[in-house]
């Protein structure tokens, strides 16, 4: 029996504004999102009657995005964070109040604006500072923002595995092909192993090239109801199934926290909803805050036994051509940084068959988001058919 | 003489035994009263059962390699001079993972599972700073 929310809501609208060094508000950015996002469904803007709002590290959007956009009469608002896999919780949420009618058209939307003019890339996400002694320690040991944690992850995984260094280089230079057929891509320059291994170490085994850029934008994405989807402007994108799932290691020996993940448990359960099988997935679009998530992602995801990640993309599989296209538009490595905005935006690109160049088969797209160190995960099933 | 700046704001009651012990050379960790599980950094309540009866005590100071990585880029006087700085995940016999660094060792012969046992450095302003090295 078909899930009741397999194709029960859809995607119609998207905004992108422009990316990187960008130097204005995030609510701004995320107001010039929205109103994207209006024109490119062939909405008004008063048949807008949801706003789900997540922000970024920068947390400079908030509530008061709805008095910026003027929408004073509002059936569904609410601020959400789940760190990146906020983009797939609002769209899930918002899947969930359409199909009940809670409201007719939802907009989800992210804004950041962490690079201030003047200021090193590096500094945005470097974390805060802490006021008491025992946080004050980390600095100290080199333990700043969520980057070294990540670090430390694929170093478990190489020791465990034997992963090497080029296997993640594969993963940036792979996204890079695809990034250089996406006309907004931030890095469309070519990368070869030789570029990726010039590249400065930050935390070791991760060169900066490991990285996803930091940007300052905006994305929003408007969910209605499958029914209201199909005769709109721009062609629908299903939501065929979701999942969330979450956990951290508390501080706790007791969890391989590095190598096994949520995503083990969101992805199984999204694409039952979606009536659907791993094989049936002709496309990914994963989160890929490091070259290191994508390789845990997809080995929790079940297209490979857990540890084989490395040798699993190793032949380019993932890369234009590949026989399993990820990151179609050059992902948060190489394109813009929008935690899972960049994985949803690109998704519902390549539903909607509007990839140009990069254009793959979008029968069945995975999308996933990843938030803390590996701990929060949103999946979605998307497809330009419903069930 | 003037004397080095602090790395370290003063400890609060939160955390002074941490600190107290450091400067005696011993790890000292949160355990739980009820349920006996051991807790790092600093909880008010137990995460295993919950309770608010969290008491302090002596770790054995033991414990295993989780995961480990290498800082290259310094942005702390402490990073100054000892770049590749071991940043390692330690599994502590008591069951909790404790983030800090690892020092007298070979960066590159570090392995997940290699025995380690607490050591600890002192800061220009005397500061006590709980590191490990290998066992
Ligand atoms: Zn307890």
């Amino acid at each position: 029996m078909t899930h009741p929310m397999n194709s029960a809501a859809a995607i119609c609208g998207l905004g992108i504004t422009a990316m990187g060094r960008v130097y204005r508000d995030a609510d701004d950015l995320a107001a010039e999102a929205v109103y994207l996002a209006i024109e490119d469904a062939g909405l008004k803007k008063s048949d807008i009657d949801g706003l789900l709002i997540n922000a970024g590290v920068g947390n400079a959007v908030s509530i008061p995005l709805h008095i910026s956009l003027g929408l004073q009469e509002l059936n569904v608002l609410t601020f959400m964070q789940g760190y990146g896999s906020s983009a797939g919780q609002m769209i899930q949420y918002a899947a969930m109040a359409v199909a009940n009618g809670l409201a007719n058209y939802i907009v989800c939307v992210f804004a950041d604006a962490p690079l201030l003019e003047g200021q090193r890339t590096g500094a945005a996400y470097a974390g805060g500072g802490r006021r008491n002694a025992m946080g004050s320690l980390y600095p100290l040991y080199g333990f700043a923002g969520a980057l070294p944690m990540y670090a430390l992850a694929a170093q478990r995984h190489m020791d465990l595995y034997g992963t090497t260094q080029e296997h993640f280089a594969e993963i940036a230079i792979g996204q890079r092909k695809w990034a250089a057929m996406n006309p907004a891509a931030t890095k469309r320059e070519p990368l070869d192993l030789a570029g990726y291994n010039a590249s400065p170490w930050v935390v070791e085994p991760f060169h900066v090239l490991d990285c996803c850029l930091v940007s300052n934008g905006g994305v929003a994405v408007i969910v209605t109801s499958a029914e209201r989807a199909r005769d709109m402007k721009q062609p629908p994108v299903y939501v065929r199934g979701f999942a969330q799932a979450h956990g951290h290691d508390a501080g706790m020996s007791n969890q391989d926290a590095a190598i096994h993940t949520p995503a083990a448990r969101s992805a199984p359960r999204a694409l039952t909803m979606a009536d659907a099988k791993l094989s049936d997935v002709t496309q990914c679009q994963i989160y890929d805050c490091y070259t290191y998530t994508v390789i845990v992602t997809l080995e929790d995801y079940g297209f490979c036994k857990k540890g084989e990640g490395g040798q699993f993309i190793a032949d380019g599989k993932l890369s234009p051509g590949g026989a399993l296209p990820t990151n179609t538009g050059g992902g948060e490595l190489s394109s813009y940084y929008m935690w899972g905005m960049t994985p949803v935006a690109e998704a519902v690109i390549q539903g909607r068959g509007q990839g140009g160049a990069r254009q793959a088969k979008n029968d069945l797209i995975l999308v996933s988001g990843n938030g803390g160190v590996l701990n929060y995960h949103a999946t979605l099933v998307l497809s330009p058919e419903a069930a | 003489m003037t004397k080095s700046p602090s790395w370290l704001p003063a400890p609060d009651d939160s955390n002074l035994p941490f600190f107290e012990g450091a400067k005696e050379g011993r790890l000292r960790l949160q355990r739980c009263n009820d349920c006996s599980a051991w807790m790092f950094p600093v909880r008010v309540r137990c995460q295993s059962c919950g309770s608010t009866n969290v008491k302090w005590a002596d770790a054995s100071g033991r414990g295993t390699v989780y995961t480990h990585a290498r800082l290259q880029r310094e942005y702390h006087p402490r990073h100054s001079g000892r770049l590749p700085l071991v940043m390692v995940q330690v599994d502590l016999e008591e069951g909790v993972r404790v983030n800090t660094n690892l020092i007298d060792c070979d960066p590159e012969k570090v392995k997940a599972g290699m025995s380690v046992q607490v050591a600890i450095e002192h800061s220009p302003s005397g500061e006590a700073v709980v590191v490990f090295r290998p066992a």
